[in-house]
C-alpha cells in the first residue's frame, strides 16, 4: 500500500512541477481576461474613423433625417481623445441632370479613391412599399464593416415608419406608447412553508441556470484532460526510455498503475480546488451568496474523481499499448473524441435537462460525471433514484475500467515493437 | 545455500521457444557471468527471476523463497535498457527507485551519499539526470540498483557502452559488492571481462544451456586443444600450412585448432619458416562462444519476441 502511494506522490509532484500544469492553471484566467478585455477595447477603440457616406435619395423626404440622426450619433461618440466610435457623415448627393447610372460609376470610382466610404441609393416608393424592389442600397468596398449600413438601416427604417404613420393619420408618439414592449420575468416555483405562509418563489437568474452548470462541465473537462493526457505521455516517456522495466522489477504493474492514477487524480482535484477557491473569492466579492451550493461541490468532486479514474485507465492502457509518441498521438484522437462528446452534449442538455436524451446521457458510464453534474447543477436538479443509479453506474464502470487497464497495462508496458490491434488487446485482458 | 535456483525452467512466446528446460544454481556470494549471443534467452531469463515474467513450466526460487515476488525487494536490478528520468534530480530518482522496493529516505541517504561519493558524483547529486553524460548516467542507473542494499544483483550488460576508466569503476564496485557478501549475476558480451571477474560462467543458447561452471571446468571441457603461433610470414605463412581445423586471427598471433598433432604441426611450421612463438593452450572464452554460436548460425532469423 505504501508503494502505490510513492508512485502517486512521485506522479502527483512531476506533474505539478511540469510548466504545462503551471500554464495551464495561470494561463487560463489570463487568457480569459484578456480575451475579453480585448474584445471590449476593440469595440470601444479601434474604430475611431469618419465614415463618409453619399445618399441619392429618390423620395427627397428622408435624407434630412439621417443627417440628424448622424449629428447626434457623432455626439454621443464624442471626439478627439474621448472618441469611442466612428463618425458617420452623410451627403447630399445632386442628380443635376445626370443619369443615375452615372452618378454612381462617379460615386464607385470615388469609393475606390477613398474619398469616399460608402454610398446608399434610397429608392422612390419606399414610402409605399416594402417589396424587395424598395429596399435601399448600400454600396461599399468594405462589407464585412457593419456598423454603418446597421446604422443607416436603423434610422431610415425609424423615419420611414414615422412618415407612414403621419401620412395614415395616426400620431407616431402614440404609436410608441402602444408599442412598448412588457418584460417577462422567470421564477422557480413557490412552496408552503414550515410555518404555513406561502414562500415567495425566487426569480430565476441566468447565471445559476446557465453559467453555473457550465462553469462545472468546463472545469471538469479540463481537469479531465490535463491528467489523462499527461498519463499517456508520461507511459509512453517511460516506454520509450525502458524506465518501465525497472518499474516492473520492483512492484506489480496494478499497483504502479493505481499509484499513476492516485497521483493523477490529486493533481485534478488540486487544479479544480484552485478554480474554485477563485470563485468563492468572485462569489464573495460579488455578494451573491446564493451562487454557492456546497452539495454541488461535493457531487462535483465524487464525478470528477470517477471522470478521471476513467479516462485515466483508458489513457494508461492506451498508452501502454503504444512504443511511440506518433503512436500515441494516433490513439489518444478517438479517446480526447470521447471526453468532447459530453462537452458538445451539455449545449443541448443545458436547454432541456430532463429530456430522454439527457437522462439517458446522463446514465451512460463515460458521459456521466459530465451530463449527471450539469443536470444537477441546473435547477431543481434530477430525481434523487437518478443520480444514486448513475453515481451507481459509473463507480461499477470505474472499477471495471481501471481493472482492465490494468491487465493491459501489465502486457503492454513491457512490449516493444508494432502496436498491437485490437483482438489482441481484449486477448491480453482475458488472458 | 543458493542465491538463484531454476528447476527445469522453460517459456515461450507463441512458437517460439525462449528458454528451453533450463536448469541452474547460483551460489550465494558468487559472480556469475550470463552469456550467449543476442536474442538467446539471457534477458527472458532475467525477467523471470525479476518476476517480470512468469515461467510456463519449472520452478524458480530466489534468496530462498519459492515466490520470485516476494524476493524482490532484496534484488538490485539493472536492465540493459537504461532507463532514468531525464527531468529528475539524481538524488529525487535514486529515492524514489528505492522507495519503490520500500525503503525509506532515512535508509536510503547514507547509502545514497556512500555510492555517489565512491563514483565521483557528489557534485551532481542535485542536477537533473538530463544534465549528465552517458557515463555518469549510467552509474547512477548502477547505484538505483544498488541503493536498497541488496543480497543480489542483476546486472544486463553493465559494462556496454563504458569508457575504461568508468568500467574500471564499475568493475571495482562489483567487486566490492562481493566482498560484502552480494551475489552478483551480469550478463556481458565482452569475454575478456567475464574471464576476469566470474567466478563461475552460464552459457545460454537458443533457450537451452550449453555452458556451465567454472571457468577452469568450462575450459577443460574443450581441452588442451589451441595453439597460440606468432611465426614470421604471419597468415601467408600459415596460409600455406596443412592441418589446421580453425584459425583465429588476432593479428599479431593467430589461435589455431589443428586437426592432427600438435607436435608434428611445429615441425611442419619450422620448416616453413621462423617460429617466434608457440604455445599449446585452453581455449579462451571468446573462442569456445564462437565455436557454439558460430556466425553462420547467428544470421539465423531467431525471433526477438520480448527478448
Amino acid at each position: 500500500m505504501t508503494r502505490i502511494f510513492t508512485v502517486a506522490q512521485m506522479e502527483f509532484l512531476q506533474l505539478v512541477r511540469t510548466k504545462a500544469f503551471l500554464i495551464g492553471i495561470l494561463m487560463m484566467p489570463v487568457m480569459m481576461a484578456l480575451a475579453i478585455g480585448f474584445q471590449v477595447y476593440a469595440a470601444r477603440h479601434t474604430d475611431t474613423e469618419v465614415r463618409t457616406v453619399a445618399v441619392i435619395d429618390h423620395t427627397g423626404t428622408l435624407y434630412d433625417a439621417l443627417a440628424a440622426a448622424a449629428a447626434t450619433h457623432n455626439a454621443e461618440n464624442g471626439s478627439g481623445e474621448t472618441q469611442i466610435g466612428p463618425h458617420f457623415v452623410p451627403s447630399r448627393v445632386d442628380l443635376a441632370g445626370k443619369s443615375v447610372d452615372a452618378v454612381k460609376l462617379e460615386l464607385s470610382d470615388e469609393v475606390r479613391g477613398k474619398d469616399l466610404f460608402a454610398f446608399v441609393e434610397i429608392p422612390q416608393g419606399i414610402l409605399e412599399s416594402s417589396e424587395d424592389a424598395a429596399a435601399v442600397r448600400y454600396y461599399t468596398e468594405t462589407p464585412s464593416y457593419e456598423p454603418l449600413p446597421d446604422w443607416i438601416r436603423d434610422v431610415l427604417n425609424r423615419e420611414i415608419a414615422r412618415q407612414r404613420f403621419t401620412s395614415s393619420g395616426i400620431d407616431p408618439s402614440l404609436v410608441t406608447k402602444l408599442n412598448a414592449r412588457v418584460p417577462l420575468s422567470s421564477y422557480g416555483l413557490v412552496s408552503r412553508q414550515v410555518d404555513g405562509t406561502v414562500a415567495e418563489a425566487r426569480e430565476t437568474d441566468p447565471i445559476a441556470t446557465f453559467v453555473m452548470p457550465f462553469v462545472f462541465v468546463v472545469l471538469m473537462f479540463m481537469s479531465v484532460m490535463t491528467g489523462a493526457t499527461h498519463l499517456l505521455n508520461a507511459v509512453v516517456e517511460e516506454k520509450m526510455s525502458k524506465i518501465s522495466e525497472v518499474l516492473v522489477g520492483s512492484i506489480e504493474p496494478f499497483k504502479l498503475l493505481l499509484g499513476k492514477l492516485l497521483g493523477v487524480t490529486a493533481v485534478s482535484v488540486l487544479l479544480a480546488s484552485i478554480y474554485f477557491a477563485g470563485g468563492v473569492f468572485a462569489i464573495f466579492q460579488s455578494g451573491r451568496w446564493d451562487l454557492l451550493r456546497w452539495d454541488l461541490f461535493a457531487w462535483f468532486f465524487l464525478f470528477l474523481a470517477c471522470a478521471v479514474l476513467m479516462y485515466g485507465s483508458i489513457f494508461l492502457a492506451l498508452g501502454s499499448a503504444c512504443s511511440d509518441l506518433k503512436d500515441a498521438q494516433s490513439m489518444m484522437q478517438p479517446a480526447i473524441l470521447l471526453i468532447m462528446l459530453p462537452y458538445l452534449a451539455s449545449f443541448a442538455v443545458i436547454r432541456s435537462p430532463d429530456s430522454p436524451l439527457a437522462v439517458g446521457m446522463s446514465m451512460f458510464p463515460t458521459v456521466t460525471p459530465f451530463i449527471m453534474m450539469m443536470r444537477l447543477a441546473i435547477p431543481p436538479g434530477p430525481p434523487l433514484w437518478q443520480v444514486l443509479t448513475s453515481v451507481a453506474i459509473v463507480l461499477a464502470t470505474t472499477t471495471f475500467l481501471v481493472w482492465a487497464a490494468g491487465r493491459i497495462f501489465r502486457v503492454g508496458i513491457l512490449m516493444q515493437g508494432k502496436a498491437p490491434n485490437l483482438p489482441e488487446v481484449l486477448r491480453w485482458i482475458r488472458a | 545455500m543458493t542465491a538463484i535456483t531454476l528447476d527445469r525452467v522453460s517459456k515461450r512466446f507463441g512458437t517460439h521457444v525462449a528458454v528451453n528446460d533450463l536448469s541452474l544454481d547460483v551460489p550465494e556470494g558468487s559472480i556469475y557471468g550470463f552469456i550467449g549471443p543476442n536474442g538467446s534467452g539471457k534477458t527472458t531469463t532475467i525477467r523471470m527471476i525479476m518476476h517480470i515474467l512468469l515461467p510456463d513450466s519449472g520452478r524458480i526460487s530466489v534468496l530462498g523463497r519459492g515466490d520470485t515476488r516476494a524476493a524482490r525487494d532484496d534484488i538490485g536490478f539493472l536492465p540493459e535498457e537504461r532507463g532514468l528520468y531525464k527531468k529528475m534530480q539524481v538524488r529525487q530518482l535514486l529515492r524514489y527507485y528505492g522507495g519503490l522496493k520500500g525503503r525509506d529516505r532515512k535508509t536510503l541517504d547514507p547509502v545514497i551519499d556512500e555510492w555517489l561519493e565512491r563514483l565521483g558524483l557528489t557534485s551532481w547529486a542535485d542536477k537533473k539526470i538530463d544534465a549528465l553524460s552517458k557515463g555518469m548516467a549510467q552509474k547512477v542507473q548502477f547505484i538505483s540498483a544498488i541503493v536498497v542494499k541488496p543480497r543480489l544483483v542483476i546486472l544486463d550488460e553493465p559494462f556496454s557502452g563504458l569508457d575504461p576508466v568508468n568500467a574500471q569503476a564499475l568493475k571495482d564496485a562489483v567487486l566490492e559488492l562481493r566482498r560484502q557478501g552480494v551475489t552478483v549475476v551480469f550478463s556481458t558480451h565482452d569475454m575478456g571481462t567475464a574471464e576476469r571477474l566470474c567466478d563461475r560462467i552460464f552459457m545460454i543458447y537458443r533457450g537451452n544451456k550449453v555452458l556451465d561452471g567454472t571457468l577452469d571446468e568450462v575450459q577443460s571441457r574443450y581441452g588442451h586443444d589451441t595453439v597460440r603461433v606468432r611465426v614470421t610470414g604471419g597468415m601467408a605463412t600459415l596460409g600455406r600450412m596443412g592441418g589446421i581445423e580453425s584459425m583465429n586471427d588476432h593479428g599479431n598471433y593467430q589461435d589455431l585448432r589443428l586437426t592432427g598433432d600438435p607436435q608434428a604441426f611445429l615441425q611442419e611450421l619450422v620448416r616453413a619458416g621462423g617460429v617466434e612463438h608457440f604455445e599449446v593452450t585452453k581455449p579462451s572464452l571468446h573462442d569456445i562462444f564462437v565455436r557454439i554460436a558460430n556466425p553462420a548460425a547467428e544470421s539465423l532469423d531467431v525471433p526477438e519476441v520480448m527478448a
